[in-house]
């Protein structure tokens, strides 16, 4: 067959912009990755917020051997609305991760939150308690709403925003750890360490709540968020969860389990398979896995007891019926 | 009463070189932090203008190159001040354009027909925080609070139709039982919770309007929850609030003046100077008042 000249730069233009659209297709969306070959998880039985709880959490901190000696640690709770039932971090596992940094050698703990929906955060840090944890020596809070900002280009390219504005308080710390409370969400499926970090968006630029990230995808904009601010270590508030019509509105549930892990994306497959959901069926932990941590379960080690399904799932709302593992 | 001097000390302190306020002590100015200690302090206006964008917006903060909700605020402040007239008039072009996403008509499709899980009538909309964002409470409140004072004397059509629009919109937003949320009051079937702040400032931007049944509920609200707040934010807030719908207000300043002391507990400058605007309430010419 002859091939005029015509047809050939048909041809060619037509190869190379499939080309183009393969890679963009093909080309991963992340620039960094966290992932090592294993990670590490302590599933603790916690029954109540009392004062036993800091010497259990002291312990299983412990058995992470965690670089924090002389460092900066930033804690990220999740401060929502002051509402009553489990819709808020509980300010007793706070107060006791600080006292525990502290012991383990931290310079200074600095928790840090910017409420999403509530403008007034010292209303939302008043309701939930924390503020007598706060008066203690080297414990400092900073709104995170509130903080100098800093242009940061992100390191993932999943919700299209390509940078955002973040808070110095976070970027300047030596390590972070995301406590976020064991919910399930309205929009998300669930919401645990990954998502908590949505709190670090400044309200003082995206406002309140965050529509900018809403609008360029939930699941998307958490991954970018977690690659561009890495999450050191995680524990989970899940002694008493929420289920149902969460993050605000849902049920109490009686799990009575802290997670620690040293990977944000095994802490929250750990939590989903707690919730009786399957972590894969997760959009943002599936992707996640790639890049921001292990998913699999022969790729976490887990250092304290073996987490069982729960006898009966987390309720959801119908749309997120498919996260429960049949 | 002798601590508001002090209050006033405090504030300017904490004014950075170059003229604006930050909220938390940053060299970073805060458009919002600024708007507040400019009306607090009866400060000049002059690093404020200096933040003006050319196409009439506030950003939110200084090296932001973006416009913000901190237009309608700035607005208020100049209208207050009576100065800045082409600053002024270029401000109220500004958020006479801005609109919630809602004002699209895709969206207004997609909000009617199938994303219907928050209940709100798509058809009203108000300002949002950013441009491409949704409109909720408080940038509309603060909007209609803006233009109502600029257009006091004559309002062009436009105005008069973006402040029914925005007047509609809170009514559609109020919460069963009275106030307001940050935007909706009913996701997923269950009734929201207002909040304190939200509540206080949307009221403002109702001052001037007939006292619907909406409204009167919200007042009845605000009146019972802020004798129970304990945060200076909220609190500051009800107390402009209140003092517009002619409330006693006089036990709440002083719970307000107990709980800032001298003001050096507040980290705030926004907060702190909120407070400030609370406790002077009745002394000066209320800064977020419409003229009937």
């Amino acid at each position: 067959m002859k091939i005029d000249r015509r047809r050939f730069v048909g041809s060619a233009t037509g190869l190379a912009a499939t080309a183009a659209v393969a890679t963009e297709w093909v080309r991963p969306k992340y620039s960094v990755s966290y992932k090592r070959p294993r990670s590490q998880v302590a599933v603790l039985n916690a029954s109540d917020y009392s004062e036993r709880l800091e010497r259990l959490l002291f312990e299983g901190i412990r058995l992470f051997d965690l670089p924090v000696n002389g460092k900066t640690v930033l804690l990220k709770p999740n401060l929502v609305e002051y509402l009553p039932g489990p819709v808020n971090t509980n300010a007793n596992v706070i107060g006791a991760a600080a006292r525990c940094f502290l012991r383990l050698g931290a310079s200074r703990v600095v928790v840090g939150e910017g409420p999403g929906h509530q403008r007034d955060t010292e209303l939302v840090v008043q309701s939930a308690g924390l503020q007598p944890h706060l008066m203690e020596p080297r414990i400092d809070f900073v709104d995170l709403n509130r903080d100098e900002l800093v242009r940061v280009k992100l390191k993932a390219n999943y919700s299209g925003l390509r940078e955002l504005w973040l808070p110095r308080s976070v970027l300047d710390s030596d390590f972070v750890v995301s406590m976020p409370k064991v919910k399930t969400h309205h929009w998300a499926g669930v919401t645990l360490s990954l998502k908590n970090m949505f709190g670090v968006v400044p309200g003082m630029k995206y406002g309140w709540p965050r529509n900018l990230l809403h609008w360029h995808g939930i699941q998307e904009s958490i991954l970018d968020i977690c690659a561009t601010m890495p999450i050191h270590f995680v524990i989970a508030d899940g002694i008493t969860a929420m289920e149902g019509n969460g993050p605000l509105q849902g049920t109490p549930r009686e799990l009575r389990k802290i997670v620690l892990a040293d990977d944000p994306v095994a802490a929250d497959a750990t939590c989903a398979r707690l919730m009786g959901f399957d972590p894969l069926r997760v959009k943002y932990l599936s992707e996640g896995s790639r890049f921001l941590g292990n998913l699999r379960e022969d790729q976490i080690v887990m250092l304290a007891e073996h987490p069982d399904a729960p006898l009966r799932p987390f309720s959801v709302l119908p749309e997120f019926s498919y996260l429960v593992n049949e | 009463m002798p601590t508001i001097s002090k209050l006033d000390e405090n504030l300017i302190r904490r004014q950075l070189s170059s003229g604006g306020w930050s909220f938390l002590g940053s060299r970073q100015v805060s458009v919002e932090a600024t708007c507040l200690a400019v009306l607090a302090g009866g400060f000049e206006s002059e690093r404020l203008l200096g933040l003006q964008r050319r196409d009439g917006s506030w950003p939110a903060f200084s090296g932001d190159t973006e416009a913000s909700w901190t237009t309608a605020l700035a607005l208020c402040v100049l209208n207050a001040m009576n100065d800045g007239d082409s600053a002024r008039k270029r401000a109220f072009q500004w958020l006479l354009e801005e609109r919630g996403q809602e004002a699209d008509f895709l969206w207004r499709w997609k909000f009617r027909i199938a994303d219907r899980n928050v209940r709100f009538n798509p058809e009203l909309y108000g300002w949002p925080w950013d441009a491409g964002s949704a409109s909720w409470v408080i940038p509309t409140a603060f909007s209609l609070v803006a233009i109502k004072q600029y257009t006091a004397c004559s309002r062009p059509e436009a105005a008069e139709k973006r402040t029914r629009l925005g007047v509609g919109m809170l009514l559609d937003r109020v919460c069963i039982g009275g106030g307001w949320n940050s935007g909706n009051s009913i996701v997923y079937g269950v009734p929201l919770r207002p909040h304190v702040e939200a509540t206080a400032i949307a009221l403002m931007a109702l001052q001037d309007e007939r006292r619907t049944s909406s409204i009167q509920t919200s007042l009845e609200w605000l009146k019972q929850r802020s004798e129970s707040v304990e945060s200076v934010e909220s609190l500051s807030w009800s107390i402009l609030s209140l003092f517009l719908y002619q409330q006693p207000v006089g036990q709440l300043q002083a719970k307000l003046a107990t709980l800032v002391g001298d003001g050096r507990v507040i980290r705030n400058n926004a907060t702190l100077a909120t407070a400030i605007l609370a406790l002077k309430c009745g002394e000066m010419i209320h800064p977020f008042a419409v003229m009937r």
